[in-house]
């Protein structure tokens, strides 16, 4: 059983990690009042700088070149929807669409129109001395590339800074009550653009995972809707990081069980099994998240009325 | 559509609204002229729709290389657009259209019902479908047998497997990609009956994680020969092949739409090849001699189109014996005496599908 269950584990964590990190970023930001559904446009923009950095510097030069550009196309949303106040939902299809014109003539130009496999410097998995060697688990959870350990550390870490310091209330109060965060003495704007430029960057090394870490390639489109199934993710997670890393896995481990039940060979229509992680969405949405809200201020600009 | 050669109607259309605000009728000089009735140094006008990005190395490369070989060899003036939803081929036929474009080229089954749209908008101007299943008089499928390249891949797959599992990974299951599994599979079978194929789709030609999920899922099942059917996706395959084999397993990965020996050539078998740029030369030289149109247009292994070129690099782990297999059963396929097995999708196709397996 568990030569069966340990590989399927080891996939789960693999789907999950990029919208881990994704959903982490975005998390931070949506609880400063911002909705950034430009992040599909950092998550590729961090793939294919990723791709560039790797190509020049090594994987970690790439890892941070990724990074990097997913807090710029971040930025550029900043920069119209909360510099400008441009509304938020339109600047952020705006970004990813962007994004994914902007890497596929980048790409195209770099490495001709008719494209070529890149074999890029990996981020290897790293296994964690006695831990990898835990049975069932140990491999799924500690013998994963760098991008993984990034996301089990920075969900308690954000857990905290959101709920046990005064910068975390001052970010929460910015995204509940502007008016009163701004009364209070709290650079309303500010806050909000290094949440955004966070949750960009967080973008970014998803899109690093995605290109350095699992297919060491990178191929025009490559993000392929993870940064909405992130916000996703985000509402399921309930906008608490530990409860959205939770999310992010059950998510890949639904992309994985759906993988693996097609290889057995079943005589079921596809689609089914590529429904399955949407299906289960949709039950843990109803069922469990329904009892929650979102920050007050999502999505809302500031100044007010402006 | 109905109406004569000569005479040219062209209808203007407002973005958007596709409504027709203006016709313009005028009657074309005399039949020595050319098919579009233009003048005879003016160069023709080529266009080419792909519904992703050109840069696979697979099926949407082949198609641009196709187009930048119309260029090259008959001086034609060319342009290509990527797009994405079935809107965007709308905008983009008219567009086309609107300017006096001689043949578009929409690479792909998908735009099939956009082009008899833009067929009948603009009957000056001739819409090629790759792997299309609607004719008109203006609007041409070209059917690309690959399923006789990927039949005889199927029975290299079976030639090599030690695990007698295989694997095939598909993006979506639209009828010209589900024909290469089905004639893969009947490939399989005229060697080795006893082999089991597996078969995913991961709803996506570009989704290279996925396809790597997918591709690792299959190897687990202990596959140890896969082949793709996807565009950018398939480097997921190859990179799936390449860790199993770097970690000690012995795998193959089998192209598919072009020649990707070159992608990772230590584990590539061999590849399904599609010579696209052929394909569409033979298309622009029916339209110079007005022969095109009204029916559609079969490109094979009869005419080059289609092969299975097993990969150089590795042509030495071939048992000989299987190499004698491909080249006997390529022979059969030409001498007409096989039909590999398809999947129909084009208008009045019938009876081509009941093939027998070796």
């Amino acid at each position: 059983m568990s030569e069966l269950l340990a590989p399927f584990f080891e996939a789960s964590v693999r789907l999950g990690v990029p919208l881990a990190l994704a959903a982490l970023g975005e998390t931070i930001t949506e609880r400063s009042g911002v909705i950034n559904i430009g992040l599909e446009g950092s998550i590729i923009a961090g793939a294919f700088a990723g791709a560039l950095g790797a190509l020049a510097w090594g994987a970690p030069g790439g890892a941070i070149a990724g990074l990097m550009a997913g807090g710029v196309a971040a930025a550029v949303f900043a920069f119209f929807a909360l510099g400008l106040g441009a509304d938020q939902i339109i600047t952020g299809t705006a970004v990813t669409i962007g994004g994914l014109g902007l890497t596929a003539a980048a790409y195209e130009t770099r490495f001709g129109p008719t494209g070529t496999a890149l074999s890029l410097p990996t981020l290897d998995p790293l296994p964690v001395p006695l831990l990898a060697e835990l049975p069932l688990l140990g491999r799924a959870l500690f013998a994963q590339p760098v991008t993984a350990y990034a996301a089990y550390l920075l969900a308690p870490v954000l857990w905290w800074y959101l709920q046990r310091t005064a910068w975390g209330l001052e970010l929460r109060a910015v995204g509940e009550e502007p008016c009163a965060a701004e009364a209070a003495g709290v650079a309303v704007v500010r806050t909000r653009v290094f949440a955004t430029l966070f949750g960009g960057a967080m973008g970014g090394l998803a899109g690093v995972h995605l290109s350095l870490a699992h297919t060491a390639t990178f191929a025009e489109g490559m993000s392929a809707g993870r940064g909405f199934i992130a916000l996703a993710v985000v509402v399921l997670g309930r906008w608490n990081p530990l409860g959205v890393v939770a999310a992010a896995l059950l998510f890949g481990a639904a992309s994985a069980l759906q993988f693996s039940l097609q290889a057995l060979g079943l005589n079921l229509p596809y689609q089914l099994f590529l429904a399955l992680p949407y299906l289960l969405a949709l039950l843990a949405l109803a069922g469990w998240v329904g009892r929650t809200r979102a920050p007050a201020a999502l999505g809302q600009p500031w100044p007010a009325g402006r | 559509m109905s109406e004569p050669r000569s005479r040219l109607v062209r209808r203007v259309t407002t973005r958007g609204a596709a409504v027709v605000t203006a016709t313009i009728l005028w009657l074309g000089a005399c039949a020595g002229e050319g098919e579009a009735g233009r003048e005879a140094d003016e160069p023709a006008q080529f266009a080419l729709l792909t519904s992703g990005p050109v840069s696979d190395a697979g099926w949407y490369a082949g198609g641009y290389e196709g187009l930048l070989l119309l260029r090259d060899s008959i001086g034609a003036q060319v342009s290509h657009q990527q797009t994405r939803t079935p809107a965007e081929f709308d905008e983009a036929f008219r567009a086309y259209g609107n300017s006096g474009y001689d043949i578009v080229f929409a690479h792909g089954f998908e735009y099939q019902d956009a082009a008899i749209r833009a067929g009948d908008l603009f009957p000056d101007m001739y819409v090629v479908v790759s792997s299309g299943g609607r004719v008109a008089d203006n609007v041409v499928p070209v059917t690309f047998t690959l399923e006789q390249a990927s039949y005889l891949a199927g029975i290299a797959a079976a030639g090599m497997t030690r695990t007698g599992l295989v694997g095939m990974v598909g993006g979506v299951a639209i009828p010209p990609a589900l024909g290469t599994f089905r004639a893969f599979e009947a490939g399989v079978a005229s060697v080795r009956p006893d082999v089991r194929v597996l078969e995913t789709f991961i709803g996506s030609w570009d989704d290279v994680s996925a396809a790597k999920e997918a591709a690792v899922a299959q190897l687990r099942q202990g596959a140890d020969v896969l082949v793709h059917n996807t565009d950018a996706a398939s480097f997921g395959v190859f990179q799936a092949v390449r860790e199993a084999t770097t970690a000690g397993d012995s795998a193959w990965v089998i192209g598919m739409n072009g020649n990707q020996n070159d992608v990772a050539p230590e584990v590539t078998l061999g590849s399904a090849d599609l010579r696209l740029p052929a394909a569409f030369l033979e298309v622009a030289e029916l339209w110079q001699a007005g022969e095109l149109g009204g029916r559609p247009v079969y490109s094979g292994m009869e005419k080059g189109t289609v092969d299975y070129v097993p990969n150089p690099a590795v042509l030495d782990r071939y048992p000989p014996e299987l190499l004698a297999r491909i080249d006997e059963a390529r022979r059969t396929i030409l001498s007409g005496a096989l039909n590999v097995p398809r999947v129909p999708y084009v208008e009045d196709e019938i009876g081509v599908q009941d093939g027998t397996g070796g």
